[in-house]
């Protein structure tokens, strides 16, 4: 490869880090700067960790503290739906993978249908499913649908499917445990990794999930995070200053903030799980 | 699991087929009922049911049959081409962008291995943390003079505000922009392990025979790894045409700039629960879902990229 070419391709891949990274290093910045330096400064300056102090306690004075209320609902309904969704795909991979039974086929296809069906698809008709069901509003319109996850079950098929072998299960058979007993204390203990896999992608989903709970949910203190940061952009106009009420405290290091803590989870989870993303997302190719 | 990342060949049912499969006992079905029992039974409440009830309402109201008229509605609306044809430019221009800068990323980062691919492909994998309204605040953010750090590029376009970047038809460059962002790098890493997976002889061969870098990737590597091509291009196009999130939120950063009916789901949204029409809201969503169950089957069926047998495991 000549010098050039070299230079040019060196060029072209940190032209693109310069593209995905700056946004994110620009968020990263932003709550330690007033709004001020914000609109006059460079825009990649380090203010002060005291300012970060100041922004959160600013958006934590909006509306007594609704943000918190948010984060807790995000946390609640990740976990609950995750947790749930967990016990319904890993018996469901197992049984699918090391298991012959009738419907079996249609079962798996189904299941690689929806997971690969874009989830924005089937929000209106659960909308609509709920509201006949009077559930709309409820936390139950929004953790249920999500706890029904394809992916999960794609996953854990994979897994076991590759790396349980029959034999294994057939010496339990031999001593005499039942085909429950063999699921509990032979293929789960074993397929940890994968679960903590399916426990990743599932609580990703549920955190940045946005329209299910956007077309369910009305009471602003029953929002996610994602929900109560838009609700927030809308009546302060901290992005914006031509529109919303300007007495509010709440200005761009305050909105930038709110929005670093929705995406703070998952930057931690990306970094800290590499390895372990990529394997996921070569197995199923999730369309986070 | 690396075994799982190569597309599966069409392989004959050669593979012995464990016996305990095909033996069936009571106790043996009950158990596996209970294994995976629960989970059918969530597929069918919140996976086929809604498809199925969305069908009665379009067809149903109060009881009584209306035939197409819900149907016929929707298609009379002038709303719906202006959303069809706003998702129709998105998709043509993020689609091409999207794919171009996989590819042109996950080539280079493939041409020569070094130990800054890891990180590089972490960096441009990293915006896809956030997603949803938080990335729409960030480009918000990004469009806006006073305060991005893209200030000098917008001035070079003679942007002013962020109602400037978003009014008319620039909302599409801003969307594509955001789009590549968020998804690239998703796509960038499977692209990458695919072209890790290829077969070392092969590469090798052809760099024998004198094959320059680009004759490689372009006669060799490419073709090698062309369903990738195809399923990144198919779930794109599928997600693409149900955007909702970003048009939704991006309209609150610049009041009156975005139609709150901009896509065809935000359309389906507004007659549901502004106008509490929900047999159009039905059947709007229902046409979309029949995209989306379009692009899943052309999946499944023609890129092998998914395992829907046991007999093909290795």
């Amino acid at each position: 490869m000549t010098a050039l070419s070299r230079g040019a391709r060196v060029l072209f891949l940190l032209g693109a880090a310069v593209f995905f990274g700056l946004p994110l290093l620009w968020l990263l910045l932003a709550p330690t700067r007033t709004a001020d330096d914000l609109t006059t400064g460079s825009p990649l300056g380090f203010g002060s960790l005291g300012n970060v102090g100041d922004a959160w306690s600013h958006l934590t004075s909006y509306n007594d503290g609704e943000i918190t209320l948010w984060i807790g609902n995000s946390i609640i309904y990740a976990t609950a739906s995750v947790a749930l969704a967990l016990l319904l795909c890993v018996p469901a991979g197992y049984a699918l993978a090391k298991h012959d039974f009738a419907g079996r086929r249609a079962l798996l296809t189904l299941s690689i249908m929806t997971m690969i069906l874009p989830p924005a698809a089937l929000v209106l008709p659960l909308y609509l499913e709920m509201s006949a069901l009077d559930l709309t509003g409820t936390v139950w319109s929004v953790i249920l649908p999500l706890s029904f996850y394809p992916f999960g079950v794609y996953l854990a098929f994979l897994h076991f499917r590759a790396n349980l072998p029959d034999s294994l299960l057939d010496a339990g058979r031999v001593d005499g445990a039942s085909e429950l007993r063999l699921f509990w204390s032979v293929a789960v203990p074993l397929a940890r990794p994968a679960i903590a896999l399916i426990a990743f992608f599932g609580f990703v989903r549920c955190w940045t999930d946005f329209f299910l709970p956007f077309v369910m949910l009305s009471d602003d203190r029953t929002f996610t995070l994602q929900l109560g940061l838009m609700s927030l952009l809308q009546s302060t106009g901290a992005v914006n200053n031509s529109s919303g009420f300007a007495d509010l405290d709440i200005h761009q290091p305050e909105a930038a903030l709110a929005g670093l803590v929705a995406g703070a989870p998952l930057l931690i989870g990306f970094v800290l799980a590499q390895r372990f993303l990529r394997t996921g997302l070569l197995a199923g190719a999730e369309k986070g | 699991m690396k075994t799982l990342t190569t597309p599966r060949p069409p392989t004959a049912a050669s593979a012995p087929a464990v016996t305990q499969r095909h033996r069936r006992c009571p106790a043996r079905t009950a158990a596996v009922w209970i294994l995976v029992g629960p989970y059918t039974l969530f597929l069918v409440v919140f996976g086929l049911a809604p498809a199925g009830y969305a069908l009665w309402t379009s067809f149903v109201e109060d009881g009584s049959f209306t035939g197409l008229r819900d149907w016929a509605a929707v298609l009379h609306d002038y709303r719906l081409g202006d959303a069809a044809a706003h998702v129709t430019t998105y998709l043509l221009l993020w689609l091409p962008i999207l794919l171009l800068t996989v590819l042109s990323l996950a080539f280079t980062l493939h041409a020569r291995p070094g130990r800054a691919t890891s990180v590089l492909q972490l960096v441009y994998y990293l915006p896809g943390a956030v997603t949803g309204s938080a990335a729409a605040l960030l480009w918000l953010f990004m469009v806006s003079p006073d305060s991005s750090p893209f200030s000098p590029l917008l001035d070079l376009m003679g942007i002013e505000s962020a109602t400037d970047a978003l009014s008319g038809g620039s909302v599409i460059a801003v969307l594509t922009v955001m789009g590549v962002a968020v998804h690239a790098g998703g796509w960038i890493v499977v692209l990458h392990g695919a072209l890790n997976a290829l077969p070392k002889d092969v590469l090798e061969a052809a760099q024998v025979d004198g094959a320059s870098a680009w004759r490689t990737m372009w006669h060799v590597k490419l073709p090698m790894v062309r369903t990738y091509v195809a399923f990144v291009l198919i779930s794109s196009f599928a997600s693409g045409s149900q955007v909702f999130v970003e048009p939704t939120v991006l309209s609150t950063g610049a009041p009156g700039q975005i139609s709150p009916t901009w896509s065809v789901n935000q359309l389906a949204y507004v007659y549901a629960t502004q106008d509490g029409d929900f047999g159009k809201a039905a059947a709007l969503s229902l046409a979309m879902l029949a995209v989306g169950v379009l692009a899943a089957w052309i999946v499944i069926t023609r890129t092998r990229m998914y395992a829907t047998d046991s007999s093909d495991s290795r």
